[in-house]
C-alpha cells in the first residue's frame, strides 16, 4: 500500500477547541502520528461542551469532540506540575513538531516556550496560533472564530445589503481557516528543515491567516479608500444570480447566469422567453424584477428538482443543503465522502472523510477519536521507556489520569 | 517579530505550474510563490481575475502563453501542478494527471473543482455561489427568514484555495520523503462540508436542524450594535463570570446569569441587557475591556480600518505592490517565521521565453 505523506512524522498537540485541533486532524489523516496532550485538570473544553444526555463517561462520547480529533493519540499530562513538564519535553525530543492555539502569553507562563523546546530537540517545528499572534500592540486580545472575523475584515464584507448589518458566518470560520493553514505551515516547515536542517518557530495569528481570505479587498481599500460593498448574494458579474425560496420549509436554490446563454437557458426555463435578449447590463439593472420571476418558479420545486432541471438546461444552480441535507446529498455518497468510524463509547455516524482525497495513496479516517488518557501507557512507557510502575505514581500525583478531574460536576 | 529561522526561502527550487487560472489555483500557488517556489502561470484563455484579484495574487508569478506540447512540457518538469479546471479539462489537454504520474512519478497534481472529479455532480456548472450552496455552510449564514447568504469575497473559491496550498505541499513533502507524489481530487463541496463545527456532525449525530441564527448564537456569543459601529462577544462558560463581572451593568448583575442553564431559559431577556450594554460603547473600549478581562471580544473592522492598522503595521503584514493603478497594499507572508519574498507584478505572459529557457532548456 502506498505511504501516506506524513507518515513517519509526530507531532505532540497541545492544542483545544477546534482551530488547532482541526490543523492537527489534517496532519493526522495525512498519516502523522499526532499526539494530543491534554491536562486531567485543564482538558480540551469541546469534551465536554455538549455533554450527551445520560452519558457516564462525556468527556469520551462528545461527537463534537470525536469528529475534530480522530486519527490521534491522547496522553494526559498536568503540564503545571514539574514533573509533567518534564515528561512532555521528553515528548518534544521526540517529536517533528509541536503545535499549540494558547493565548499568546500561556506557552511561556507554562515555562514551555521556543528556546526551551529547543533545548529538548534542536530542529524542532513549533507552531503557535494565537488569535492575534505573539507580537505587537494586539497580541493580549483573545479571539475565538467569529472574533477573528469581526477583526480581519470578513464580517464587514457579508451583509444582505439593505440593512447596513454585516454579519458573521454560520460557523467559526476563522478557526478552520486557522487549522488549514496551520496545517500548510507544519508541512512547510517540515520541507524546509529537510534542506536546512533547522527548525522554525511559526508565529500564525489566526486574524491574519482570516484577512488572507479576502485579500482583494484590501487592494480595492488601499488603492481606491473603498470600504466594502454588501451584495447579499449578487455578483457584479453574473446576474441575475441569488438564493431563491424553494417548494417546502426554509428550502433555497442558488442560481447564477454566468453569460447570456446561460440567461437565454435560464429564462426560457422559468417562464421568461421574453426577456432573454437583456444583456448583463439590463439583467442587472432589472434584478430584482427578474429575482420575482425566478421566484416564482422556484417556489413551485423542490430545491434539488429545481437545480437538476436547470443544470439539465445549462445553468449553473445548486440546492442549499443544510446539515441534515448534506449527509444524504447523492454526490457526496457517491463519492464516499462519509465514514462511519466504530467507536467503544457511543454510536457511529456519518463523519467527514478526509477533503485531501489523495487519489492514489487513498487517505481516509482510520481510527476513531481517543479516549482520555487512552495511550498514556502506549507513549511514556513504549515511546519514552518509563517503567510500568511509574504509571500509578503519576496517576497518584494528578500528572496523568483517565478521566478530567472535576468534569463529573460540571 | 518573530525572527525566521535561516535566510533561504523554504521553498527555493520548487517549479509550480498554475493552469485554469481562475481563483482557487491562483490563491493556492499565492503563498508558494511568497515563500520562494518558482510559481509559473499558464496564462487561461479569457482573464477571468478583476485588477484587485490580480494584485494580490499574481506578485511574483512567472506568466507564460504555452502551446499544448509545452504545457506537457512544463507538466513534466515542474514539481507541482496545480489547476481549477472542470473535471476532465486536464486530460483533454493531453495532461492526463494519471499519465503524467506515470510518466514523472514524483509529480504532485492538485486538481480544484467545485464538486470533484468523480460523481453524478461533478460536470455541473457552478459559480462561487453554486458551489457555496453545496457545502453547508451557506445554510447557517444569514437569519431566519431571510435567504441563507454568502460571505463576501468568494470563499467557496477562497477555500479551496487554501486548502489546494496545504494538501499540495504535504503531497509535496510525501514525495520528498517517500519518493512518490500523488494526484489529490479536491472538491469545494468537501471542503466545506467536513468543517460545519458542531453543526455538521451534531446532524449527522442526532438529525437535529441547525437553523441560520444571524449574528447571535446565544445572549454572550454574536455582534451586538455599539456606538461607532458593530462589536461582538463570544464568551464560553469560563469567561463568562469575566464578562458579567466587568460590564458594569446591574442588568447584567443577577448571579443566575453565571448559570448556563439558567442563562437559556432568559436569552433573550439577557441578550437584550447586553445589547444595550454594547450600545453605548466604543469599539476602542470593547477592545480594551475585553484584553484587561481576558474576555474574547471583538470589534467589525473593514479592510479600510485594517490597512491602517498600527498592529498589523507592526507584524509587518502587508505587502506592497507596484499596479497599473498605483501602489496596493495588500496581505503579505500568512505567518511569520519562514522567510518571504515580495514578488512584482509581471504582464500577461511577459515570461514565455524565460520560462520556455529555464525550465525546458530552449534557446530564447
Amino acid at each position: 500500500m502506498k505511504k501516506l505523506p506524513l507518515e513517519g512524522v509526530r507531532v505532540a498537540d497541545l492544542s483545544m477547541m477546534w482551530a488547532g485541533p482541526f490543523a492537527t486532524r489534517l496532519l493526522g489523516e495525512m498519516g502523522a502520528e499526532v499526539v494530543k496532550i491534554e491536562s486531567p485538570r485543564a482538558w480540551d473544553n469541546v469534551r465536554t461542551l455538549l455533554p450527551q444526555p445520560g452519558a457516564t463517561e462525556p468527556w469520551n462520547t462528545s461527537y463534537y469532540f470525536n469528529d475534530y480529533n480522530r486519527d490521534k493519540k491522547s496522553l494526559t499530562l498536568d503540564l503545571s506540575q514539574p514533573r509533567g513538564r518534564a515528561l512532555f519535553l521528553e515528548l518534544v525530543a521526540k517529536s517533528d513538531c509541536v503545535i499549540e492555539n494558547y493565548r499568546a502569553d500561556v506557552l511561556d507562563k507554562l515555562g514551555i516556550g521556543y528556546e526551551v523546546l529547543r533545548q529538548a530537540r534542536p530542529d524542532v517545528i513549533l507552531v503557535s496560533m494565537a488569535g492575534f499572534g505573539k507580537t505587537g500592540p494586539e497580541k493580549g486580545l483573545v479571539g475565538f472564530g467569529p472574533i477573528i472575523e469581526q477583526m480581519a475584515g470578513m464580517a464587514s464584507t457579508t451583509g444582505y445589503g439593505d440593512d447596513g448589518v454585516p454579519y458573521k458566518t454560520g460557523i467559526s470560520y476563522g478557526d478552520p481557516i486557522g487549522g488549514i493553514a496551520a496545517a500548510g505551515a507544519v508541512v512547510l516547515a517540515l520541507i524546509a528543515r529537510r534542506r536546512t536542517g533547522l527548525g522554525a518557530w511559526i508565529d500564525l495569528a489566526q486574524r491574519e491567516t482570516m484577512a488572507q481570505m479576502l485579500g482583494p479587498a484590501f487592494a480595492a481599500a488601499s488603492l481606491r479608500g473603498e470600504s466594502p460593498v454588501h451584495r447579499g448574494n449578487r455578483d457584479p458579474r453574473f446576474a441575475p444570480q441569488g438564493v431563491y425560496r424553494a417548494l417546502g420549509g426554509d428550502q433555497w436554490v442558488a442560481i447564477s447566469a454566468r453569460d447570456d446563454g446561460e440567461w437565454r437557458a435560464l429564462a426560457r426555463t422559468v417562464g421568461a422567453s421574453a426577456l432573454e435578449s437583456l444583456d448583463l447590463s439590463e439583467r442587472s439593472a432589472r434584478h430584482d424584477e427578474l429575482d420575482r420571476r425566478i421566484e416564482a418558479w422556484t417556489l413551485a420545486r423542490g430545491p434539488r428538482e429545481a437545480a437538476e432541471t436547470l443544470q439539465r438546461a445549462g445553468v449553473a444552480a445548486a440546492p442549499v443543503l443544510d446539515c441534515n441535507a448534506i449527509h444524504e446529498d447523492p454526490q457526496l455518497a457517491a463519492r464516499g465522502s462519509w465514514v462511519e468510524l466504530p467507536h467503544p463509547k457511543t454510536k457511529t455516524w456519518k463523519q467527514p472523510a478526509s477533503a485531501w482525497r489523495l487519489v492514489e495513496a487513498k487517505s481516509l479516517p482510520r481510527r476513531h477519536a481517543p479516549l482520555f488518557g487512552e495511550h498514556n501507557r502506549e507513549i511514556l512507557c513504549g515511546l519514552l521507556g518509563h517503567a510500568e510502575r511509574e504509571l500509578a505514581a503519576l496517576s497518584a500525583a494528578g500528572i496523568i489520569g483517565d478521566a478530567p478531574i472535576g468534569a463529573r460536576e460540571g | 517579530m518573530i525572527a525566521a529561522m535561516g535566510e533561504e526561502l523554504p521553498l527555493a527550487g520548487v517549479r509550480v505550474l498554475e493552469i485554469g487560472g481562475g481563483l482557487p489555483a491562483a490563491f493556492a500557488t499565492r503563498w508558494m510563490v511568497g515563500f520562494g517556489a518558482d510559481v509559473v502561470r499558464s496564462e487561461p484563455a479569457r482573464e477571468t481575475l478583476g485588477r484587485d484579484e490580480q494584485a494580490f495574487l499574481l506578485p511574483g508569478k512567472r506568466r507564460v502563453g504555452a502551446t499544448p506540447r509545452e504545457l506537457r512540457a512544463l507538466a513534466l518538469a515542474a514539481d507541482i501542478v496545480v489547476e481549477d479546471g472542470e473535471p476532465g479539462a486536464l486530460a483533454a489537454r493531453g495532461l492526463d494527471p494519471t499519465a503524467l504520474r506515470r510518466e514523472k512519478p514524483s509529480l504532485v497534481v492538485a486538481s480544484l473543482t467545485p464538486f470533484g472529479q468523480t460523481g453524478p455532480a461533478a460536470g455541473w456548472r457552478a459559480t462561487n455561489l453554486v458551489a457555496h450552496a453545496m457545502g453547508g455552510i451557506l445554510s447557517l449564514t444569514g437569519v431566519v427568514p431571510r435567504p441563507p447568504l454568502q460571505n463576501g469575497f468568494s470563499q467557496a473559491w477562497m477555500l479551496l484555495g487554501l486548502n489546494g496550498f496545504s494538501a499540495a505541499l504535504a503531497a509535496y513533502y510525501g514525495s520528498l520523503v517517500h519518493g512518490e507524489g500523488d494526484w489529490i481530487d479536491l472538491s469545494a463541496q468537501e471542503c466545506a462540508a467536513g468543517m460545519l463545527e458542531l453543526y455538521g456532525p451534531r446532524a449527522a449525530f442526532e438529525r437535529t436542524e441547525a437553523p441560520r441564527l444571524g449574528n447571535r448564537v446565544h445572549a454572550i456569543w454574536g455582534i451586538f450594535k455599539c456606538e461607532d459601529g458593530f462589536a461582538g462577544v463570544c464568551a464560553l462558560q469560563r469567561q463568562a463570570p469575566a464578562f458579567f463581572a466587568m460590564s458594569g451593568d446591574p442588568a447584567l448583575a443577577d448571579p443566575r446569569y453565571l448559570d448556563p442553564g439558567y442563562r437559556l431559559t432568559v436569552d433573550v431577556e439577557l441578550g437584550t441587557h447586553v445589547a444595550r450594554w454594547f450600545a453605548d460603547k466604543k469599539k476602542r473600549d470593547v477592545l480594551e475591556l475585553g484584553e484587561k478581562h481576558k474576555v474574547p471580544m471583538g470589534a467589525v473592522q473593514t479592510p479600510l480600518d485594517l490597512v491602517h492598522s498600527a498592529g498589523l503595521e507592526e507584524r509587518g503584514f502587508f505587502d506592497t505592490v507596484r499596479t497599473p493603478s498605483g501602489d496596493a497594499r495588500v496581505p503579505g507572508r500568512p505567518f511569520e517565521g519562514l522567510p518571504w519574498h515580495v514578488g512584482e507584478l509581471h504582464g500577461p505572459a511577459a515570461d514565455t521565453d524565460a520560462v520556455r529557457h529555464d525550465w525546458l532548456g530552449a534557446r530564447a
